[in-house]
């Protein structure tokens, strides 16, 4: 599960996302993190349960900092898909596969939205909304 | 050569006029090589050649050497065309009036790397209209000067599909060891060994289900981008005995369909068609149906290292198509992920409508005129006119400092000498760095005193015998104006600048 955290302006400088693994004891893993005058943005990915991230939701929502589940949306145009796999092996995080018949298949779970593939697929089939 | 000719191609299993004659009755025995496969492990090699009449085959993937002739017709007043473009893709315009070749990997001249000759060819295919334009310089014959019109494959005289290279039997799989991300005709390269790619159908391969050669020639008929297409010859940098075997075929556009022969993008490399293709093969021998047999597992491919940019890249090791398929390869004692360019979904799906075709008695198999060579000489291009290297061109006379010098010597030394970039040498006279003047205005900057300091450690440096042009990328994908030139020991032997290159090369090239 990934969440999008909103740092309100002020908020950046606290260490709020040390204090959530130090104090739940949940591995948090920082896939993007955005600072700029106006307010910070990270994106943190959260494995377990959904106790887990009802828990890390719950501390963030009580420090003041936004809280939104988040995925990236990558649009597959399956008309243009060739399903060559230009685009597998280059993902980082092996959100793309084959299934059993060889058609592409893709995880949005996974995704990182990186647009590795996007640049990758030679029929242009893909974009990240 | 001749005896040896003679020799492949034995029909002392079933003769092609049986085959066809079982063809055209309904009882012909035809597998994709795929089930071939299978059928041979559980009833062995000589019960499935004597059995199995045609075995199919099929690959998809991305064929640079491939496009169409195309005749127009002629306008009213008519025109000789001499430059023409297709949707803004350049076509070939060394023949007659209103004949041209369109070339998969010309591209546009508006949108670059995102549309291109293979893109075009799609269009015509999908019975799209095609912006036509073309100018001449008049002649008595032909008056016209300008013509700009839109036309359709509907509209075309002819419209052939003469692909001068398709069908690789096998192909090198790719990964890169440098530490930049690599935009190759292999895709993109990760850096570090992230990824292989490879390209080719393997057990499906047309070319590889026939390795001797004993079947496959001038006249054999073929599925070809939808529709029927015909093996007209060996294909260029054809080498059958390296297993790198290639094909020269022709079919009629207007018979095929878009799903099998899409224009693609290779980023940052340029366009080109993905083009489908598929060969029966007929089992009139048992060695035509041994090499029809092999699985993905029998069948090896060097990997190359795409990150040395040479003609001859180093083997990293070799590799089969099963490794490759998997989606891991064990490269340096890690596991990197792989993946193909061209579809096996789609291979799978041409081997099958071609089973197709020859059960339904639509299709029926041809005996070549003439088999396609079994050994070819591949020759590299040598150049015959010297050429400039890095030694010829660098300056001799270097003019270094040493790591403990005073860092206002160095910038005055650089003003007198009127110099930009000036290398630092340890006690053994071994690069340690390099300073520039932006180096020391930053020192001015920042207030820093030792040239330890301000200096680069990581030198991007040169060798003597290196071709200048791989110096120039180096050059501008670091952002840098100068490097120095070492010898094997990391000694100093000169430095080559850009203002070199500029004045030594490039005048020559262009004045």
């Amino acid at each position: 599960m990934r969440l999008r955290l909103t740092y309100p302006h002020g908020y950046v400088q606290k260490p709020i996302l040390a204090e959530a693994i130090i104090k739940l004891g949940v591995p948090l893993n920082i896939l993007e993190a955005t600072v700029n005058t106006k307010k910070g943005e990270i994106i943190v990915s959260v494995e377990g349960p959904e106790e887990t991230v009802e828990k890390v939701v719950q501390f963030f929502h009580e420090k003041g900092v936004g809280v939104e589940k988040f995925t990236y949306i990558l649009e597959i145009d399956e008309g243009k898909c060739i399903s060559c796999g230009a685009c597998v092996s280059p993902c980082p995080v092996a959100a793309i596969s084959f299934k059993p018949d060889w058609t592409v298949r893709f995880d949005q779970e996974k995704c990182v939205g990186c647009g590795v593939c996007v640049q990758a697929c030679p029929v242009r089939a893909i974009k990240l909304l | 050569m001749v005896s040896m000719s003679q020799e492949r191609g034995r029909e002392n299993l079933k003769r092609y006029e049986d085959i066809n004659a079982r063809v055209k009755r309904g009882d012909a025995v035809v597998l994709t090589a795929e089930e071939f496969i299978e059928t041979v492990v559980k009833s062995g090699l000589e019960k499935a050649a004597k059995e199995v009449d045609v075995v199919t085959t099929g690959t998809f993937g991305a064929m640079c050497s491939s496009g169409a002739f195309i005749n127009f017709g002629h306008a009213e007043p008519p025109i000789k065309m001499w430059h023409c473009w297709l949707n803004d893709v350049p076509s070939y315009r060394g023949l007659a009036a209103v004949d041209a070749y369109i070339g998969a990997t010309a591209m546009s001249e508006s949108r670059g790397f995102e549309y291109g000759g293979g893109h075009v060819i799609e269009d015509f295919v999908s019975g799209r209209e095609v912006e036509l334009r073309a100018d001449s310089y008049g002649t008595d014959c032909y008056p016209r000067k300008y013509i700009e019109t839109s036309v359709t494959l509907a509209d075309l005289n002819q419209a052939v599909l003469l692909n001068p290279r398709n069908a690789y039997e096998r192909y090198s799989a790719a990964t890169n060891s440098t530490s930049r991300t690599l935009y190759t005709y292999m895709g993109v390269l990760l850096p570090e060994y992230g990824n292989i790619t490879f390209s080719g159908s393997g057990q499906l391969s047309p070319l590889y289900k026939d390795k001797g050669f004993e079947t496959i020639g001038l006249g054999t008929r073929i599925f070809l981008g939808g529709g029927i297409g015909y093996v007209i010859g060996e294909g260029t940098q054809h080498s059958p005995q390296n297993q790198f075997g290639t094909i020269m075929v022709k079919g009629d556009l207007k018979d095929m369909k878009p799903e099998y022969l899409r224009g693609a993008t290779f980023s940052k490399y340029g366009t080109t068609l993905y083009v489908g293709v598929g060969i029966p093969i007929p089992i009139i021998n048992e060695a035509v149906a041994a090499s029809a047999a092999l699985s993905d597992e029998d069948i090896y491919t060097n990997l190359l290292d795409y990150g040395i940019p040479s003609r001859d890249r180093p083997v990293l090791r070799k590799v089969s198509y099963k490794e490759l398929r998997n989606g891991k390869v064990i490269v340096n004692e890690k596991s990197v992920p792989s993946s193909s360019l061209s579809s096996y979904k789609m291979a799978k799906q041409i081997a099958e409508q071609l089973k197709q075709w020859i059960l339904e008695g639509t299709f029926l198999l041809t005996h070549p005129v003439e088999l396609l060579p079994a050994y070819r000489e591949v020759k590299p291009l040598n150049l015959r006119r010297a050429e400039p290297k890095v030694g010829d061109v660098m300056t001799r006379e270097v003019i270094t400092a040493r790591l403990t010098d005073d860092i206002k010597d160095v910038a005055t030394q650089l003003i007198q000498k009127g110099i930009d970039h000036l290398p630092i040498i340890d006690e053994g006279g071994k690069l340690a760095g390099i300073v520039t003047s932006w180096d020391l205005t930053g020192a001015l900057a920042y207030g820093k005193k030792a040239l330890a300091e301000v200096m680069t450690r990581k030198v991007i440096t040169a060798r003597e015998g290196e071709a200048i042009d791989i110096v120039v990328q180096k050059m501008a994908q670091h952002n840098i104006s100068g490097v120095p030139v070492v010898d094997d020991e990391n000694h100093v032997v000169g430095i080559l600048t850009t203002d070199d290159i500029s004045r030594k090369v490039v005048g020559r090239r262009f004045t």
